[in-house]
């Protein structure tokens, strides 16, 4: 009963600190106009009247995350890797290993499982759309990796960790997927340089559309009547492999069980402790 | 006069200060290293709201400002464009947002790695506990 006063109390000091605070001052608010930036942005992000400064793409954020700014995301994946292999560091020595025997039927009931084995595929479809379309809509390979992570979450949980294991989702499996992704990050930062290379004309690193100093190479923004934006559709799907094998293998890694989880150098020390 | 999208949006940024006064709490006093992670993601999903509030646009004569997605492309019309131009919100703050969403994952993800093996070396995970023993 404590508990609700303060809550109402709390709710209505925040409504009647917002009146008058929004009767008096608007300097919190955002106004009607978005700075100078935002606009250079929103105009270039899909400009096909100047290709030096377009990135072709109609979804802004996207042509920021793997154009204008695709330095920033290059380094970002590697921020987000060195949090992935520092788990992945921790976790060393643990044998991601099904028992022989498993005890009992693992798993939550037969209702939970049946509806399981319907939603991961719709999971993956959608989290693929997502990546896919990033450079039309709202999306892109962060968020479409993510999804996708959820469908091994909701394997792990409703059938347990052994069925991902026995069916080829272990370790080495993801980490042989996330090298695919991250090689093809890196293969389509460079692609301009080696098209350049083999034609014989200067371009840049990271390189989408021609640019004033590169202005014969440039990635296609058109294949076959389709927009894909040059080098986004290959960045997006490829951060779309790595973030999602990423967060596959710490998912695996974070719900082994425990008595499994101990590594040979630990269990060695129970038992000598116990001696 | 006060128009109640201006009540709105200043009940929304009340709200975050209020959050992060309560995230910036259970990081500092919760004992219980769980708790303090989940204080902390709530920590980074208030300063994620900030950034975007920071680059919203304020609805123009009761019409909504358009995310950043050009729609119409497919015209090649310039003045949509400029229209376009004039009513999306703000991109880059999303942009960053986004990925910061994403590392903010893995680093919680990290984190609970970390008490993990906290639980595995000491059998707890609060601070209380942990701060008592010794070698």
């Amino acid at each position: 009963m404590k508990h609700w006063i303060g809550i109402c109390v709390l709710i209505l000091t925040i409504l009647a600190i917002s009146f008058v605070v929004a009767a008096n001052i608007n300097v919190l608010l955002p106004s009607t106009n978005v700075r100078t930036l935002a606009e250079i942005y929103l105009k270039y992000t899909y400009y096909p009247w100047d290709k030096y400064f377009t990135a072709m793409s109609p979804e802004a954020c996207t042509s920021i995350v793997w154009d204008f700014r695709g330095l920033d995301t290059v380094f970002e994946t590697m921020v987000f890797y060195l949090a992935i292999i520092g788990a992945i560091a921790l976790a060393r020595g643990v044998p991601l290993k099904p028992p022989k025997e498993i005890k009992g039927e693992p798993g939550l009931s037969l209702i939970v499982k049946t509806v399981t084995k319907i939603a991961p595929v719709l999971i993956i479809a959608v989290a693929g759309s997502i990546a896919l379309h990033g450079h039309l809509t709202p999306g892109g390979g962060f968020q479409g990796g993510a999804t996708a992570a959820v469908a091994p979450v909701l394997i792990l949980v409703v059938f347990s960790q052994f069925y991902l294991l026995k069916r080829g989702v272990n370790k080495n499996s993801m980490l042989l997927l996330r090298s695919i992704g991250l090689t093809g990050i890196g293969i389509t930062a460079f692609a301009a340089v080696l098209i350049g290379l083999a034609t014989g004309h200067y371009a840049f690193v990271l390189q989408n559309q021609p640019k004033p100093l590169a202005p014969n190479i440039s990635l296609p923004a058109f294949v076959g009547g389709q927009l894909i934006s040059g080098s986004l559709w290959f960045f997006n799907f490829f951060e779309f492999l790595a973030v999602a094998a990423g967060f596959t293998i710490v998912f695996l890694l974070i719900t082994l069980p425990e008595k499994l989880a101990e590594t040979k150098e630990e269990k060695r020390a129970a038992e000598g402790g116990e001696k | 006069m006060i128009t109640l999208s201006e009540y709105f949006m200043t009940i929304l940024i009340t709200c975050m200060i209020v959050n992060l006064g309560l995230a910036l709490y259970g990081v500092f006093f919760k004992p219980n290293l769980i708790k303090k992670i989940i204080a902390l993601t709530i920590l980074g999903d208030t300063a994620n709201t900030f950034a975007l509030i920071i680059g919203y646009r304020m609805w123009v004569a009761g019409v909504p400002s358009r995310p950043p997605v050009f729609t119409e492309w497919r015209s090649n019309n310039p003045l949509l464009l400029l229209v376009f131009t004039k009513t999306a919100v703000d991109p880059l703050p999303q942009a960053l947002v986004l990925t910061a969403i994403v590392i903010g994952l893995a680093v919680i993800l990290f984190l609970v790695f970390l008490t993990l093996q906290a639980w595995k070396i000491y059998r707890s995970v609060d601070m209380r506990d942990i701060r008592k023993l010794k070698g």
